[in-house]
């Protein structure tokens, strides 16, 4: 079992690319006029972490959150 | 609102489709979620002259900034391999000024055009898609129409909500990372590529002249790497004493460099350019493979229009994979024997190739190439060289 993450965004450092949205299999990233993520459909693989050309991205845990 | 065909994305797929159509005198409407058509740019702006003529786009300079006569390749050691033509070859255009232009020529042609416009999802009645949803300054608008066009860049949801299969590994990919910067001391009449695994992993870092003293300054690295684009051209830079301190623009992008999409059609969808990972996996050039494509997209949209018969649209992946796609699949298979190459095999054969027959290597018979590489003693005595030169002829 891969651990379930939270993608998060460094709105600083973003260029709104779509390099990230165009690579995760699950459509969970949408990149419009700002970057979103929905955490329904991510499946933690990070692809979009290691994708992004000025590593904007980040993964949170999501243990102990309710 | 209702339109014969709807376009998702202004970039060079998208008007080049939206031209074609109104011209031939269809309703056209072509969205893009920019406020500025073209704005910011994900390109190194570098296209062979050839595509003017071919697609027929006006040679105009307000886009051309620097015409090219050829490139210049450096190995991970310093070799170089100068390939220089007597006629312009390619130039470097302003894809700001560019793809504003090819919708300008799309709105003449009498297709309607909305930037600040983004799709954000399909419509769907009695079970066929029948339009698209989007926010146009935060208004919702329903568009309806026969054929929807998803020309809508890397970052493409459109096919992919229409359930077409466009997924591709991250190791299909280049991400990418440019400053446009002043900078002297290379020839401004060429291109100039580094390769190296330590300069670009899978890729090169470029430099495409917009003025002598001025460049596009990038890079492309496999985007499953676990550095960063912007590490290894910042680090380029700095190991060459390149000051980057005039910096006029920052570009980032993801490039699609294999994975070409296997089914462009669904019903009424079509998909095209960098959505449909029609890219050369070999360089990354996109924009003349978005060009093509849509060039055989509009002749059967317009075909099916005029026969009222919507499946003639298949025909488009027909021959797009006839044409370009079978084509593009070997570049990809030469791509992955090159992803082989350690840093001696760059050096030797960039050393061996800037002594060999220079005017067939730079009329591009890449068949010379290879055997110029296999004669060589140095080659000759690695079965390992052999068996990748071997793969790559
Ligand atoms: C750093 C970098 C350097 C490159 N250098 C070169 C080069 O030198 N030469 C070359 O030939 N190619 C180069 N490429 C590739 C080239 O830029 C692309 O292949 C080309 O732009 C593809 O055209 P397209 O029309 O398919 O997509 P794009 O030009 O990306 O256009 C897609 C458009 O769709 C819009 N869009 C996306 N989603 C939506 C939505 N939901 N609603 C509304 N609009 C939407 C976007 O805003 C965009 O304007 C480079 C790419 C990068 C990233
Ligand atoms: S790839 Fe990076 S820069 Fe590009 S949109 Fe995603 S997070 Fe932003
Ligand atoms: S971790 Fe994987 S699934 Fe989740 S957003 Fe990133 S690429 Fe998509």
């Amino acid at each position: 079992m891969v651990e379930k993450v939270k993608i998060v965004v460094d709105d600083d450092r973003c260029y709104l690319c779509g390099g990230c949205a165009g690579m995760c299999p699950t459509l969970a990233i949408n990149v419009g006029p700002k970057w979103e993520f929905f955490i329904d459909k991510c499946i933690s693989c990070k692809i979009c972490i290691t994708a992004c050309p000025v590593g904007a991205l980040k993964a949170v845990p999501l243990e102990g959150e309710p | 609102m209702r339109y014969d065909v709807v376009v998702v994305g202004a970039g060079i797929a998208g008007p080049i489709i939206a031209r074609n159509l109104a011209k031939a005198g269809y309703d056209v409407l072509m969205i893009d979620k920019k406020a500025e058509i073209g704005s910011p740019k994900r390109c190194g702006e570098g296209i062979s002259i050839g595509v003017f003529d071919k697609y027929d786009i006006p040679y105009d300079k307000r886009f051309i900034n620097r015409e090219i006569y050829g490139a210049k390749l450096y190995s991970p050691s310093g070799y170089e391999l100068e390939l220089r033509y007597k006629k312009v070859s390619g130039v470097i255009i302003e894809r700001k000024v560019f793809d504003k232009m090819l919708a300008f020529y799309a709105a003449r042609a009498g297709a309607d055009v909305w930037p600040r416009t983004e799709a954000t999802g399909l419509i769907r009645k009695e079970g066929r898609i029948a339009g698209i949803r989007a926010k146009h300054e935060g208004e919702p608008v329903e568009i309806e129409a026969e054929i929807i066009v998803a020309a809508d860049g890397v970052e493409s949801m459109v096919a992919r909500w229409a359930g077409i299969n466009t997924y591709a590994p991250p190791h299909e990919f280049d991400s990418s990372y440019e400053y446009e910067m002043l900078i002297e001391g290379y020839d401004p009449d060429l291109i100039h590529l580094w390769f190296g695994n330590e300069v670009a992993p899978r890729g090169y870092v470029w430099v495409f002249p917009k003025d002598e003293d001025r460049a596009n300054v990038g890079i492309g690295i496999n985007s499953d790497n676990p550095k960063t684009a912007k590490y290894y051209l910042d680090k380029w830079l700095r190991e060459r004493g390149i000051p980057a301190k005039k910096l006029l623009e920052i570009n980032v992008g993801a490039v699609p460099v294999g994975g070409f999409v296997k089914e462009l059609v669904r019903g009424n969808v079509l998909v095209v350019g960098d959505a449909a990972r029609q890219v050369n996996p070999m360089h990354g050039g996109g924009m003349a493979e978005a060009m093509g494509a849509a060039t055989i997209a509009s002749r059967w949209m317009i075909k099916a229009l005029e026969e009222e018969n919507l499946s003639l649209l298949q025909n488009y992946t027909r021959e797009w994979w006839e044409k370009d796609g079978r084509r593009l699949e070997k570049v990809l298979k030469a791509r992955r024997v090159t992803e082989k190459l350690t840093d001696e095999d760059l050096d030797l054969f960039i050393q061996i190739l800037s002594g060999a027959d220079a005017e067939k290597i730079a009329g591009g018979d890449y068949g010379e190439v290879i055997k110029a590489l296999l004669k060589h003693p140095k080659v000759l005595l690695s079965p390992r060289r052999i068996k990748l030169l071997k793969e790559l002829l």
